[in-house]
């Protein structure tokens, strides 16, 4: 086996950044062809530079400060133009989205092969074979914009294969995606590392690393491990230094001070058994009861039908939310869960049925009240932010509003001190992190101190250190007797902060309830496609009843 | 939201070669200037809607159905004022109206209607990619052709982005439909700002995945869209230019026109 990448002493710092702080510093790597390596790290760590890299869009396309030496398959990095470079290294990058700008699915993945100005039974050729190997091929004729998450994702995976790349590089593939989307991403790296081919992956997910040959951890430009997951991936103080979620299976031995460092579910109820660390027992699930609060908001038997669709988005959905619950709203892209979540604030009116914020209908209530009521933060910060200071965001709604400068003055005041960001009254929102301007958007929304506040995907595209600090603040804002509603892909986030978990599958709620109870039923949860997280999975065997690891471990060591 | 036209079938027309499709649509133009009378302006438009059948291209029309309409009724409404006929039917100060000029209205709302429905045939049959290869065939550079094509196909995404945008100012209490007509140019600016941002990095974004994949656009490449002209083609293309001359022919022999002088 030949060397497939490697990398001497890479720095780079790019120009025109707001900081000079280098992106990436001294880098030394190596790739062996056929391997698969996952780069973890905290969000600015440098993975996306590295990546960039590779195939020549740094320094080609950013330009900055380059020194070191990278060779990909004999052909030195720094010399060579970008599209030259296609050839030896597929590059995914994370925004599916933007990367799909043909009218048919055929089309976009013979861009690439017509680039290299192949003919064409050749193109045809890779069309077919690489649509196949996504398992698109039945969607030959399909516009892009008409499909899933991880279809375009696996789409943008085909359109770079068809260039034949000996090395393949993605930039956070399933960031963006629900859990089928992800499953499918992840089958199909899986489908090319038996192919041999070289591979690199960006993910947060401990889980994606657990196969890897290597893991590459990085952290503030560097990397400050490289080693095969088992060694990696069970340092927890370095994978927390580095903002990167430990596996809660090797958190939950270590923890207890059991043998073992068990990097999956299976693994872990293996050692159990082999050691007898623990016995099995029936799940006792408490029932925490939140019906005598006030119901706050409530859905009636509510269809909702898209305009330009003839399918039902909503049917026969009830609801009832209670005032100061904490309530996570889970299910596949399409199940109907920002549908749902629309109609809780009125931007989307019932096709039958009605929506009641306190006794009162939603569809009555002007839109400059309603954002007093139930206020909503959308997935994305950037489709909102739009003011030169932080200051100004923030108080958007209230001048919207009306009020007078000096109350707006203090309720910005009030709710950038909830989201933890005092002091940044002068900043230009679009200059802070993604976790930053994800806050200014959660306190933009907080400063009409609406009763409710929903979130859609709070904490996607955020690293493990985000999440933690996003959802936080969250569960503080549910301790000040806020009512809290978040659209999540993200198991552990539902279970650790949820209180009650509602799932969703084609339009209808498949599951509602506590969510400790929510998560045993692994088999209804199975027809919804999802999974509860791999420390409730231990936890549903075992028959601990916790939902976060500090319970968790706090049961076993009382038994 | 879908606001591309094209109609996913398999008809002879579909089949046609987009350079044909291209100059046939120019030629139908040709056409539909040709003539002034509004029983000739309805014999064409009238042909269009057959040619829309067969093409499978009547969706297209229902759907933009009140902007047919209302090219014809607002032709026929304001074009009486602007010819002038002699005989008139009915005057009031400088304002008057004639029969001509009435006949002369009719059909300019009809040929106004035959251009769009011409398009629309157009754009029902011819995806992006079709469009933007026959104007590389009829000579177009190709930068020039994937600019325009690059440009046509963001339309979409940025409508997308563009009403997510609304909704999340709306839910900060965001109200675009009321206040005065300067009140409301100042709330665009919540919308504008994020959508121009968007805009930068998607574009931006794009631009690298296209690099990633080997794009340059000086250099040479293939085509997987390999589309020939056939006997239908030629046939297509003469039958129009025939139609055009010999439109052209009635029209300077006086025929075909209610004000031979416009």
């Amino acid at each position: 086996m030949g060397v497939a990448i490697s990398i001497q002493d890479l720095s780079f710092t790019y120009a025109y950044a707001e900081t000079s702080r280098p992106a990436l510093r001294h880098i030394n790597g190596e790739v062996e062809e056929g391997t698969f390596v996952v780069m973890m790290g905290h969000e600015g760590a440098g993975k996306s530079t590295l990546c960039y890299a590779l195939n020549a869009l740094v320094p080609r396309f950013f330009r900055g400060e380059y020194t070191g030496r990278v060779v990909v398959h004999g052909q030195e990095v720094g010399k060579a133009r970008v599209a030259e470079m296609s050839r030896r290294v597929g590059l995914v990058l994370q925004d599916f989205e933007a990367q799909l700008f043909s009218t048919s699915v055929e089309l976009e993945v013979a861009f690439g092969p017509e680039n290299l100005c192949l003919p064409r039974d050749e193109i045809e050729r890779r069309i077919d074979r690489y649509l196949r190997f996504v398992g698109l091929a039945e969607m030959r004729r399909r516009e892009p914009a008409s499909l899933s998450g991880g279809q375009k994702q696996r789409l943008a995976i085909a359109s770079v294969l068809a260039l034949e790349p000996p090395v393949l590089v993605m930039d956070e593939p399933t960031t963006d995606l629900d859990p089928i989307g992800r499953e499918e991403v992840l089958t199909v790296a899986d489908t090319l590392r038996q192919e041999q081919r070289t591979l690199l992956i960006v993910d947060h997910d401990p889980e994606t690393g657990v196969d890897a040959d290597q893991i590459w951890l990085m952290r503030d430009g560097e990397i400050v491990a490289q080693g095969p997951p088992r060694r990696v991936l069970t340092d927890l103080p370095l994978l927390e230094s580095c903002g990167v979620q430990p596996p809660s299976t090797v958190a939950l031995f270590q923890a207890l001070g059991w043998p073992g460092q068990p990097l999956t579910v299976e693994e872990a109820i293996a050692a159990i058994q082999e050691h007898g660390l623990a016995q099995p027992r029936p799940l006792q699930v408490p029932t925490a009861s939140t019906d005598g609060r006030p119901v706050i908001l409530e859905v009636c038997d509510v269809d909702f039908v898209y305009p330009t669709r003839a399918v039902k988005a909503l049917s026969g959905v009830n609801l009832e939310i209670r005032e100061g619950e904490f309530i996570a709203i889970v299910g596949q892209n399409g199940s109907g869960k920002t549908t749902l979540a629309k109609h809780l604030n009125g931007l989307l009116k019932p096709t039958r049925g009605e929506v009641l914020f306190r006794g009162r209908p939603v569809r009555e209530i002007r839109r400059t009240e309603i954002a007093r009521c139930v206020g909503y933060v959308f997935q994305n910060p950037d489709h909102q932010i739009f003011a030169g200071t932080v200051r100004e965001e923030v108080g958007f709604s209230l001048k919207m509003a009306g009020m007078d400068a000096k109350t707006i003055e203090e309720r910005v005041a009030e709710a950038l001190e909830v989201v933890g960001l005092s002091g940044y009254e002068e900043e230009v929102p679009f200059t802070l992190t993604k976790g930053e301007r994800q806050r200014v958007a959660v306190a933009s929304v907080l400063a009409a101190q609406p009763q409710v506040i929903i979130l859609d995907e709070p904490t996607t595209g955020l690293d493990y250190r985000h999440q933690r600090s996003m959802m936080e603040m969250l569960r503080a804002l549910h301790r000040r007797g806020h009512t809290v509603i978040i659209i999540t892909h993200s198991m552990w986030v539902a279970a650790e902060y949820a209180e009650r978990v509602v799932v969703m599958k084609d339009g209808r709620i498949l599951l509602d309830g506590p969510a400790r109870a929510a998560f045993a039923q692994e088999e209804t949860l199975a027809e919804a496609a999802l999974r509860p997280p791999p420390l409730l999975r231990l936890g549903n065997w075992l028959g601990t009843s916790g939902l976060t690891l500090d319970d968790v471990v706090e049961e076993l060591r009382a038994r | 939201m879908n606001i591309f036209l094209y109609l996913d079938e398999d008809t002879w027309f579909h089949r046609l070669d987009p350079r044909t499709k291209i100059i046939g649509v120019v030629l139908l133009f040709g056409v539909a200037l040709v003539f002034n009378h509004p029983l000739y302006m309805a014999g064409i438009a009238l042909g269009l809607v057959l040619l829309a059948a067969a093409a499978k291209a009547l969706p297209n029309f229902w759907r933009m159905r009140y902007i047919l309409i209302l090219l014809v009724v607002f032709s026929t409404v304001l074009w009486p004022f602007f010819a002038e006929g002699p005989t008139v039917l009915w005057s009031w100060g400088p304002l008057e109206v004639s029969r001509e000029s009435l006949m002369y209205a009719i059909a300019m709302g009809l040929r106004l209607a035959s251009f769009v429905a011409a398009g629309l045939i157009f754009l029902s049959t011819t995806t992006n990619e079709e469009f933007t290869h026959g104007l590389i065939r009829l000579k177009l550079p190709y930068p020039v052709a994937f600019a325009f094509s690059t440009a046509l196909r963001l339309v979409p995404t940025f409508a997308g982005a563009g009403a997510t945008i609304v909704q999340a100012q709306i839910s900060r209490g965001l109200d675009v439909e009321s206040g005065n007509i300067f009140q409301r140019a100042g709330k665009f600016i919540p919308l504008a700002v994020p959508l121009f941002i968007y805009a930068v990095r998607h574009t931006n974004m794009l631009a690298m995945a296209l690099e990633s994949k080997g794009f340059n656009p000086g250099a040479k490449r293939t085509w997987y869209l390999n589309p020939q002209m056939r006997r239908a083609d030629y046939l297509v293309l003469a039958l129009l230019t025939a139609l055009f001359l010999g439109a052209l022919f009635l029209r300077l022999r006086g025929y075909g026109a209610v004000l031979p002088r416009l």
